[in-house]
């Protein structure tokens, strides 16, 4: 065994090992792992890793379309494959392993200057497929990414994003979500931010389930990094949404901020679970977390599981959480214009989405 | 042609009665106001025209040019004429002003039929100015963030845009102070036609010395008991609701 030169290579070399370990042992999710408690994994969970491990060795079905002026966008490559070996996940570690078996397709952005175009990430399939998105924004970058899932049929779309952001840059990224009524879809998203701001809105539409693990993460130095995360969805039929989050606040004088919604109506479920982790020393911490919930038929369902978990004594934390029937006054305040029901029903709960969405753009303006 | 209330009844659902038989008639081109002191059941007349579900109707009838009231949903009463600027407007995020009310006109096209955007936005913008609203307010959310005056002024606005042949005002004057009061009235005033009816439900004269009525009704513990000129206004100004009280117990 040829061993690394540095004392960091060497770090490095065995949180390799140890991932490489971690993930090869993980368990198929199930419902007595806390972080599947709703997610009726027995049900999707399981067939997912079946699919994953049946197919493994197999090419990654999908195509990949980029639209980027900047030329800031490679093709993933071998080594990339580290940066996904060391990702986080809030549960599905058998999952990513699954995943990371899979690895080729997909795109890396490294960001330098400010960029006054988005760039534009699609991913499409009818199939399986399993794409790796890694984003690294270089000190003082600015870029707009925004990233289209599009699953078609009985397809499977199962991606990992990674997104790195150096000092004073300032990322906002858009994940559109878009399935078939009988697709499946997961995102494993692991955000880092040093002294940088990066704001992440997801919307998700029309997956018969949707999972997506999260983790956000404010790292080293201490002053002006920021993550905002933000989801705007609408449920209908028998879907199911599990979201969890970790806010994780390793150094002090930084911000965070959630706001998730959703609206949910037949037999669908929506899941949020979330926390908020600030380490010891990570004084003068900023953090919230806001899940809020409109439910549109007695049948609809929603956990949602906030958390804090905080080992400093020096910061502002709190979170909540929301679920109730639309607004039968505002409701009616419509109907008393003259609007018919069905599209009086559409506006108030669009409406209620839409403040998540107005709050992602408009804290993106104003950076 | 008049808004026809016969012998109405109404309560609070699985509550108490508010409305105990109500009779009252007011012709196309009239203005009639509605004043009576707290919990005689003003707001709960105008609620229950417009078919608020948190009211059960338990007698009597309401037609309006000759259709039955009652028997219409309560998007169908707007369209078909009747409008309720509210005393206490509610607050829809995330629904632009211009969107309500796009939507509120549009509903009253034949299907398939869209408003000219170019058109509308110049008469909203209009109206604004008229009401001195400004014209940002169209992008924001309906009432979000609105101060009480600027909430009144909106439900105006949409009185204005929208047009109806019966308005119900329930305590508009409050929240508004002098100046926004001039205007607001002033509004109403310009809406005054031979084809259009007002019930301006008030505590106070002085919205009634800017918007005069043609007829003043008295209502107490759910029943129109007085009926008169403007003199009756002069009189509770002066006097209270105490003669009403007194007369009634």
């Amino acid at each position: 065994m040829d061993f690394p030169d540095s004392g960091n290579d060497m770090k490095l070399a065995m949180e390799k090992v140890e991932a490489q370990t971690r993930l090869a042992t993980a368990p198929t999710p199930d419902r007595l792992n806390e972080n599947w408690r709703f997610g009726r994994p027995h049900k999707h969970a399981a067939a997912l890793v079946e699919l994953l491990a049946d197919t493994a060795g197999t090419p990654s079905c999908g195509t990949v379309t980029i639209e980027d002026a900047s030329g800031c966008t490679d093709k993933i490559d071998k080594e990339d494959a580290d940066s996904e070996l060391l990702m986080s996940t809030i549960g599905s570690d058998r999952i990513l392993g699954l995943h990371l078996q899979r690895f080729g397709k997909g795109a890396a952005l490294f960001i330098e200057g400010q960029l006054t175009e988005p760039i534009t990430i699609t991913y499409e399939t009818d199939s399986l497929f399993t794409p790796t998105t890694l984003i690294i924004a270089a000190p003082g970058a600015r870029a707009r990414i925004i990233e289209r899932h599009i699953t078609r049929g009985e397809g499977c779309m199962v991606c990992a994003r990674i997104v790195q952001a150096a000092e004073g840059a300032e990322l906002s990224i858009e994940l559109e979500e878009t399935g078939s009524g009988t697709s499946r879809a997961m995102n494993i998203i692991n955000i880092s931010a040093v002294q940088a701001k990066v704001r992440h809105l997801s919307r998700h539409s029309n997956h018969a389930w949707a999972r997506e693990e999260t983790i956000a993460e404010i790292l080293h130095s201490e002053g002006e990094a920021d993550i905002r995360l933000y989801s705007a969805n609408r449920l209908s039929g028998d879907q199911v949404l599990d979201q969890h989050t970790r806010q994780i606040h390793t150094a002090g004088r930084s911000a965070s901020d959630l706001l998730y919604k959703n609206v949910v109506e037949d037999n669908a479920t929506a899941i949020f679970a979330g926390n908020i982790y600030v380490e010891a020393g990570a004084h003068d911490t900023d953090a919230y977390q806001s899940n809020r919930n409109m439910l549109l038929s007695e049948k609809a369902t929603i956990h949602s599981l906030p958390g804090l978990e905080i080992l400093a004594d020096r910061v502002r934390c709190s979170h909540g959480s929301a679920s109730a029937p639309m607004d039968e006054e505002q409701l009616f305040y419509l109907l008393s214009r003259g609007i018919p029901l069905h599209e009086a029903l559409q506006l108030v709960a669009e409406g209620f989405l839409t403040d998540a969405v107005d709050r992602f753009h408009s804290t993106a303006d104003n950076d | 042609m008049s808004l026809i209330i016969r012998d109405l009844h109404a309560r609070v659902k699985d509550g108490a009665d508010i409305l105990n038989g109500i009779n009252l008639e007011i012709p196309k081109g009239e203005v009639h106001a509605i004043m009576g002191p707290n919990g005689s059941g003003k707001s709960t007349l105008s609620k229950v025209l417009c078919g608020h579900p948190a009211y059960e109707i338990t007698a009597g009838s309401v037609e309006m040019d000759g259709q039955n009231l009652l028997a219409m949903s309560v998007d169908e009463r707007s369209r078909a004429g009747l409008f309720l600027a509210f005393q206490y407007p509610v607050e829809v995020p995330g629904v632009t002003n211009a969107n309500f009310l796009r939507a509120a006109l549009e509903a009253r096209l034949p299907k398939g039929e869209e408003i000219n955007v170019v058109d509308f936005y110049k008469q909203l913008r209009g109206r604004m100015k008229s009401l001195g609203m400004d014209t940002k307010f169209t992008s924001r959310a309906v009432n979000e963030g609105f101060s009480g005056g600027e909430k009144k002024r909106n439900d105006v606005l949409q009185m204005m845009m929208l047009d109806p042949t019966y308005a119900i005002l329930d305590e508009t004057d409050s929240g508004l102070d002098v100046d926004a009061l001039r205007i607001v009235s002033d509004g109403v005033n310009a809406m005054r036609a031979p084809f259009r009816s007002f019930m301006v439900i008030t505590h106070y004269k002085r919205l009634l010395d800017y918007i005069r009525p043609d007829v003043v009704h008295v209502l107490y513990k759910g029943r129109l008991v007085r009926t008169g000129g403007f003199e009756l206004v002069d009189y509770i100004e002066e006097h209270g609701f105490d003669f009403v009280r007194n007369e009634e117990e």
